[in-house]
């Protein structure tokens, strides 16, 4: 049984660019098949009943909810800023939980030893004091001032840089980061990823990018954040055990692991458990 | 068979400063050599997020963690954590460790504690390790003569002694032959052997 909390948020199904007409694209969500296609000019998910999901189309990709959505889709106000150029990246499918996914995406430590020279670098691993929060007016985990050393931090860096992040998990499979632009010091450059949960232990992550960056041509900048997630995939197919544990379990977090803490404690609060493992093991 | 010895290859298999997965019954194992030699057999998780160390890397004489770097010594207490470079790691963060030694030439793994003997593989030399696409059943078709104790099956190929350690993981068969005699000599018959055992999976 999945829990009604789980049932009614919102998970990307696909990319609108990417939508055509029947049968469309056949995949899955929450361990249900469904069908996103165009009809009469409007896209549509409908499930293995042929039911029709709830559908919002935001951020380049088709968003849907199998139950009575709880809320609006939540907002990315920088989506609408003139002057960025918004990036869909298209997919990587990684055999894991959804829920890992979105976890790995909100880790810093990792970037010295799997994103190796591009996002990190040795000797400079150290993680300083951040902050975080669970935002009750949104209620959103949030992640600020949080510093890192990183050797190129963007297509467009040239060198390396102290990079400053915010981290922001915005709905159960789907984060949004903020990092300071090598462009224009003033703004950020935002990152997204939209994981598609598929069922419990597999999904298809969409990153997707909203950038101040009129001259990196456009298939280096997806092929830079494709090289990204085919890094992260390598150790998200490899965790043990496979589902994210709610309670640490057998595992020991650090202060560097703030952001992961809350992250679990608000899917726990939430019950937002579909890819959780809730008995410690 | 709660606390035996399982073989997880040869030593010569395992250089220095290298790590490979192992398996002890149902537990996945990262096995590795320090770059002095030192042999270490842990379970094939990190105590901080759970990557599995097997797919670490080894310098001097720890193994690190390929997800966040952290360092785990050869007794399987951490070391060092990257994130944190200033801190001293709590002992409590340990890599679970096995048993681990080499005799003969072949890797042995038992859980820690136990006190189980070592097969006893002496005169023997190490020739080389092979995986056999077949069961346990149609290995054992393929050894005609040969009498199985535990896990070591004991033959005779033209007169010289041969002793396979047999590492049974279901669908296929990992085989760590030894020999007194002609080292190609038995080498060749292996090849055979395993044809002969895929074979009959086939039949
Ligand atoms: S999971 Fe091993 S260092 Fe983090």
């Amino acid at each position: 049984m999945i829990p009604q909390a789980v049932l009614n948020e919102w998970y990307p199904v696909a990319m609108i660019a990417l939508v055509g007409p029947r049968p469309g694209r056949q995949t899955q969500l929450l361990g249900s098949d469904i069908a996103v296609f165009l009809e009469d000019g409007q896209i549509v998910v409908q499930g293995a009943k042929g039911q029709r999901l709830a559908v919002t189309l935001r951020y380049g990709h088709v968003w849907a909810c199998p139950g009575t959505p709880a809320h609006d889709l939540f907002p990315i106000p920088e989506a609408d800023q003139p002057g960025r150029r918004l990036v869909d990246c298209g997919v990587v499918r990684v055999k894991c939980s959804p829920l890992r996914a979105v976890e790995n995406f909100l880790d810093i430590a990792h970037f010295p030893f799997v994103h190796t020279d591009v996002l990190g670098a040795e000797p400079h691993t150290e993680v300083g004091r951040y902050e975080v929060q669970i935002r009750e007016d949104s209620d959103e985990v949030w992640a600020t001032k949080v510093h890192f050393y990183q050797p190129q931090a963007a297509k467009s860096a040239a060198g390396g840089i102290v990079t400053e992040y915010m981290y922001r998990v915005a709905a159960p499979t789907a984060a949004v980061l903020y990092k300071t632009c090598p462009n224009q010091p003033d703004a950020w450059d935002v990152i997204g990823i939209f994981v598609q949960p598929l069922t419990e232990e597999f999904c298809e992550v969409w990153p997707w990018m909203a950038l101040f960056d009129d001259t990196t041509p456009q298939a280096d900048l997806i092929q830079f954040q494709q090289m990204i997630f085919l890094q992260d995939r390598s150790i998200l197919e490899n965790q043990i055990p496979r589902l994210l544990p709610l309670d640490p379990g057998k595992e020991i977090p650090t202060q560097a692991d703030l952001t992961s803490i809350a992250y679990r404690r608000w899917l726990k609060r939430k019950g937002l458990t579909y890819g959780a493992q809730m008995v410690a093991a | 068979m709660s606390g035996m010895w399982v073989a997880n290859g040869l030593s010569q298999d395992l250089p220095l400063g290298v790590v490979m997965a192992g398996a002890w019954q149902g537990a996945e194992l990262a096995i590795w050599r320090s770059a002095s030699g030192r042999l270490s057999a842990w379970n094939d998780r990190c105590p901080h997020r759970g990557m599995r160390l097997s797919h670490g890397f080894v310098r001097g004489e720890t193994l690190s963690c390929i997800y966040h770097g952290w360092a785990y010594g050869t007794d399987g207490a951490c070391s060092k954590i990257p994130a944190h470079p200033a801190m001293v790691p709590p002992a409590a963060i340990k890599a679970e460790v096995y048993q681990c030694v080499e005799a003969e030439g072949v890797i042995w793994v038992a859980p820690a504690g136990s006190d189980v003997d070592l097969p006893d593989l002496s005169g023997l030399a190490a020739v080389r390790s092979v995986t056999v696409q077949a069961g346990l059943a149609e290995v054992a078709h393929a050894l005609p003569g040969f009498v199985c104790e535990g896990a070591v099956w004991r033959g005779q190929l033209d007169g010289a002694a041969v002793a396979l350690v047999v590492q049974d993981r279901g669908a296929l068969v990992r085989i760590h032959a030894l020999g007194t005699g002609d080292r190609v000599k038995v080498s060749r018959w292996l090849d055979g052997m395993m044809r002969l055992a895929e074979q009959g999976v086939l039949a």
